[in-house]
């Protein structure tokens, strides 16, 4: 199986939905409109034996108008192919579908994602945070939220203990 | 606020009228093995369901790496799992090299496959040793701890690290082998199969431990795939993938070794593949050594590269390029 005629039979059946393919890197990879997110990898799983989803994580971006995004490794263990796709939501609206139907790992994968990104999964069973407190009122991975600048010179040590 | 056993998620049918109790399975201790929680909803002795807490300990590795060079990762990457930090170390430095576009020569493959083989073997050796403590045969456990210390002393010979060891830099290690290094190795690879033989005479055929371990979480490899399962537990379901053999890193293929595959993906079978496993990488051990070729032990990627000694007092340039990183 070839990664064209798999772009190819993407294309043909997500015609609107594919934004950008990047086949540089090591890993083939396709940016997606958030819609298309679970038909494409239902169809990917299906149709072309992507049974293995390895890894689903979220991302920050700032400076982009669609600042969160959601990164999903699928991998076909048969022809030992991989494949990355992207998508991209707005803070506003981080809805995104769950995938827990089609892949059960997906489950916890995505309340990762929700607890440090604000990833809002519709159709998750049970969208609750998994390492973070119950009460935590912000999304620590995002950007707004930097670790202490280790080269400040403002603080006086003597109060902290060190 | 949803509770943990708010019955949105429990997802039980009210037909029957049944009243179910809640008990609560832990929380174990961080220091035994990681944090768990089992939130049970009992119908008198059956569980019902399930909710699971593994939380509170996050570690913000992510976070802290945001700030940091590459290089220093490394010492993040020990704690993944502090009981083959190596592996970690080495999974990340491939990963750097990869994204620099850094090849490394075969001496430096093989030391790495020796080094990772050493560290699956004391991860393995745990893992089976506890199985054992957890069903109630704690003797294993403890003898297989001085191989354990084995192994970490020939971390400490390679790197002066016994559990975190930060071994090896991007593009090679900081150090060649050491010759009373490559003889600690030679003499575990020599005592080890005794040693194994043993345990394995102590566990494997052991009634009480089969009684204990066989049909116990057993798990059918189309749900293990669906899951996510990966490495000894996906391989005990019987799905035939070990990613050193589908993609060779560091060289793995130039090495023979099988692929332990179980059945039914129970914790017997779980221990039987982790087991076999240990022979293979007693294996592959002792090919790389045997065939270690000559060679440099660093690619000297200028940015992770210490200078050598003589540069040090007369060259500018060897002491700023890890700046760039």
């Amino acid at each position: 199986m070839e990664y064209s005629i798999l772009l190819q039979e993407l294309k043909n059946k997500f015609e609107n939905s594919i934004l950008s393919v990047d086949e540089t890197a090591d890993i083939f990879t396709i940016t997606i409109a958030v819609e298309a997110v679970k038909e494409m990898i239902t169809f990917l799983k299906e149709q072309h034996n992507f049974i293995f989803l390895t890894d689903l994580c979220g991302i920050h971006y700032p400076e982009e108008d669609k600042e969160l995004g959601v990164i999903y490794h699928l991998h076909n263990l048969v022809a030992n192919k991989r494949i990355r796709l992207k998508t991209f939501v707005t803070k506003e609206n981080p809805q995104v579908e769950s995938l827990v139907s089609v892949f059960s790992g997906a489950n916890w994968m995505e309340r990762e994602t929700f607890d440090f990104y604000g990833i809002d999964f519709v159709g998750h069973p049970n969208l609750i945070r998994i390492l973070n407190v119950e009460y935590m009122d912000y999304y620590p991975m995002r950007k707004e939220y930097p670790l202490e600048d280790a080269t400040r010179s403002d603080k006086d040590d003597r109060f902290f203990g060190r | 606020m949803k509770t943990i056993n708010s019955e949105h998620h429990l997802d039980l049918t009210k037909e029957d009228e049944k009243v179910y109790s809640t008990l609560n399975l832990g929380p174990t201790h961080p220091a035994t093995h990681g944090i768990f929680q089992n939130v049970l909803t009992m119908n008198g002795e059956t569980i019902v369901s399930a909710e699971q807490t593994i939380g509170y300990i996050h570690r913000a590795f992510e976070k802290i790496a945001e700030r940091r060079p590459y290089y220093q990762i490394t010492t993040l990457t020990d704690r993944l799992n502090y009981c083959s930090s190596p592996l970690n170390n080495i999974g990340w430095h491939l990963a750097v090299e990869k994204l620099l576009g850094v090849e490394t020569n075969k001496r430096i493959d093989y030391m790495r496959i020796i080094v990772m083989e050493l560290a699956r073997i004391s991860d393995h050796l745990i893992c089976n040793s506890v199985i054992g403590v957890d069903s109630g045969a704690l003797t294993g456990f403890v003898y297989l701890f001085e191989e354990r210390e084995k192994i970490y002393e020939i971390y400490e010979e390679l790197c002066g690290a016994r559990l975190t060891t930060n071994l090896g830099v991007v593009g090679g290690f900081d150090r060649d082998f050491s010759p009373i290094a490559i003889q600690k190795i030679r003499d575990l690879m020599k005592e080890l199969p005794k040693v194994l033989h043993e345990f394995e005479n102590l566990l494997m055929r052991n009634r009480i431990f089969m009684d204990r371990t066989i049909n116990v979480g057993a798990i059918s490899a189309d749900r293990a795939l669906n899951y996510g399962f990966s490495g000894p537990c996906l391989r005990a379901a019987g799905v035939d993938y070990d990613v050193r053999v589908q993609e060779p890193y560091s060289s793995y293929n130039d090495f023979d070794f099988s692929v332990p595959i179980g059945q039914n993906g129970d914790t017997y079978d779980r221990f039987c593949v982790r087991q076999t496993e240990l022979w293979e990488s007693i294996k592959l051990v002792t090919n790389a050594l045997d065939n270690l070729p000559e060679g440099k032990f660093n690619t000297e990627v200028p940015a992770f590269f210490m200078p050598p000694k003589e540069d040090v007092y007369s060259k500018m340039e060897p002491l700023i390029s890890h700046l760039k990183w």
